[in-house]
């Protein structure tokens, strides 16, 4: 018979042993299923100080999720107070707890470029001078940007998160806080290609890509051979494409093209080309290539006996990359 | 008579499954079940949230699908938990308040079949419990599901672009319940496993409920830390950390278990899927624990006057 302390040493070298003989195993796993994005890091310090004592217990006891849900229900006072440096700090505690769930990012994106800087710039209750507000519209703007780029840099496949960011970039009230148009449109190309490389991204994604690198002189080459392979499926061929397409091809062959006839072939009738090409000169291409769209409107004006009086040359449009979104 | 090749309650199983049926019994007389009202509470409220970023396009729907995941989720990690390790704090000094033990081992009843019948009747309670609050979580997810599927059909009828729809719908088919949420609730299940064997461990020494219970929370928040401690003792080298240090980090990761790794289940929600092979390896690491625990239990019991 043992004594009791021998029972007890035998008890601790068997649970040591088997805690050496699961040691490797586990980590071994451990590091796996970190490598395949099934677990996290452990919390940092400044987790702990910004979700409390009390969160943090409960984040340990492997309920970060929910932890993150607690947290997103408080954004709703902040929405209602208009407080939007809390909301930003909520945001990214919610991001640390859970930081693969895509819309988390987008909330928070969302919440800065859109929501807050709508709130700097129209809120008539707002008592603010316009320097301030300014001041306060691009800086929430900017935030947002950073936010959502955080995101993507945690959730690459995220799509959706892509999606944000590129419409961010190119949206035509705020792309010139983020200094050189082409490269904020060449960021949104990238933003939007990693979106469409995903594997559940829907098509349109593509199609942004293609309209972003138009919009960049130096790009349209890439933009080009993009929109010919989306040209080549019916699928994505809509309006948009084709009036991209064909300002494309004339862009880079200016002097073999004859862009009355192509605008016939890519619509497919005079009216409609006509009607279609009208529109995207309206439109003011928002950046996007216009070579051959006034030589083909004047061709198919004086086939289609257009009054000089009603012709759309005649109308002033505002150039630049200010119209409206794509798509709409 | 007991007829041959089967089970009766003179063999090993029979005396297990006999013990285990009546301590599931014990524990749903004890009115646990109860819990089950408030995880339903849990559900529909979680219905209620209607926060303004669930009304963005990019999150349609299934920002409101994976909260209710999270929830249920998050309430059945915290319920399970809690049922594992007080019941089984209970079972050992109930037995011994009502004298329940002592006729029970006055009988030719091994010690391991009666801790193996005791722990399997946890389990049992815990499997149970965790089936009806999967089945009301996939009622729930399925009642939104096909809400927003409502709402999406509208849209399309409404003359919205068949690409959105398109995109609306797959999202939310890609955030319903499917296997990998089902496997989450398994990792809950065998979590839970392990506190429990853990605990009817720690009541086999210890000498109150309260006690066990109390160290088995300890343990049960430590075991986060396990795999940290395990990182300090393999990754570092004499420089960053002293000799009684990484001693320390030692011997606690040999004694604790590593709970880290059933945060696969934040994943799950997070919308990841999860591998058979995954839950195998968490399977595999809750059979060793139980194997292992259930053992040095006996081993420790064995050894004791009663």
């Amino acid at each position: 018979m043992m004594k009791p302390w021998q029972r007890l040493g035998v008890l601790a070298a068997g649970l040591l042993a088997a805690g050496a003989l699961r040691l490797p195993v586990e980590a071994r796993w451990s590091e796996e299923m970190r490598a395949a994005g099934l677990l996290r890091q452990g919390l940092q310090v400044e987790t702990k100080a910004k979700i409390g004592q009390t969160f943090y217990a409960v984040a340990l006891g492997g309920l970060r999720t929910l932890v993150a849900t607690f947290f997103n229900l408080r954004t709703i006072g902040c929405y209602e107070s208009l407080d939007w440096g809390k909301m930003d700090e909520i945001y990214q505690t919610m991001v640390t707890l859970a930081p693969r769930t895509g819309e988390y990012w987008i909330a928070g994106a969302h919440s800065q470029a859109m929501n807050a800087a709508s709130y700097y710039r129209n809120d008539t209750f707002l008592e603010m001078s316009p320097l301030d507000r300014e001041a306060n519209w691009r800086a929430a703007v900017l935030r947002g940007r950073e936010f959502a780029e955080q995101g993507t840099l945690n959730v690459p496949d995220d799509w959706k998160l892509q999606a944000f960011l590129g419409l961010l970039l190119t949206d035509r009230h705020k792309y010139r806080v983020f200094g050189d148009p082409d490269a904020t449109f060449e960021a949104a190309a990238r933003a939007y290609r990693a979106g469409a490389d995903a594997p559940d991204a829907l098509p349109f994604m593509r199609r942004f890509e293609m309209y972003s690198l138009a919009r960049v002189e130096s790009r349209r080459g890439e933009a080009l051979e993009l929109a010919r392979k989306l040209y080549a499926d019916p699928a994505s061929r809509n309006p948009l494409l084709q009036k991209v397409c064909f300002a494309l091809e004339v862009w880079a062959n200016p002097t073999v093209v004859d862009p009355l006839a192509l605008a016939v072939e890519v619509f497919g009738s005079e009216q409609r080309a006509y009607r279609e090409l009208s529109q995207y000169w309206l439109h003011g291409g928002a950046g996007l290539p216009m070579n051959g769209v006034a030589i083909a409107l004047a061709g198919l004006e004086a086939k289609l006996d257009v009054p000089a009086a009603e012709s759309v040359l005649q109308q002033s449009v505002s150039r630049g990359r200010d119209g409206q979104d794509l798509e709409e | 008579m007991r007829r041959p090749g089967k089970q009766g309650i003179g063999s090993h199983g029979g005396r297990v499954l006999a013990i285990t049926m009546n301590t599931f019994t014990q524990l749903v007389r004890m009115k646990v079940f109860y819990f089950l009202v408030v995880f339903a509470l849990i559900m529909l409220g979680s219905n209620f949230f209607d926060l303004p970023q669930h009304g963005l396009p990019e999150t349609f729907g299934f920002s409101v699908l994976r909260a209710v995941m999270s929830w249920s989720l998050g309430a059945m990690t915290l319920f399970s938990m809690v049922l594992a390790i007080v019941a089984t704090a209970l079972l050992l000094p109930r037995d011994v308040e009502d004298r329940t033990l002592y006729t029970i081992l006055a009988k030719p009843v091994p010690r391991i079949d009666y801790l193996a019948g005791k722990l399997f009747g946890v389990l049992l309670l815990l499997a149970v419990s965790l089936a009806v609050m999967d089945l009301v979580m996939l009622g729930v997810l399925q009642l939104r599901m096909s809400l927003f599927m409502g709402q999406v059909e509208a849209m399309e009828a409404a003359g919205q672009a068949a690409e959105k729809v398109a995109r609306m719908r797959a999202e939310l088919l890609a955030n319903g319940p499917d296997w990998s949420l089902q496997g989450a609730v398994v990792a809950v299940f065998l979590r839970a496993a392990i506190m429990a064997v853990l605990a009817l461990f720690i009541s086999t020494f210890s000498t109150s409920t309260l006690f066990t219970s109390i160290v088995s929370f300890l343990v049960y928040f430590l075991g986060y830390f396990q795999a940290d401690m395990r990182e300090a003792f393999l990754r570092t080298t004499g420089e960053g950390l002293g000799v009684l240090e990484r001693g320390g980090a030692l011997l606690l990761t040999l004694v604790l278990p590593d709970f880290q790794m059933f945060n696969v289940i934040d994943a799950v929600i997070e919308g990841a899927a999860m591998p058979l092979a995954v839950l195998g390896k968490l399977a595999v690491v809750a059979g060793f624990h139980l194997l292992f625990y259930l053992l040095a239990s006996w081993y420790v019991f064995a050894g004791k006057e009663v």
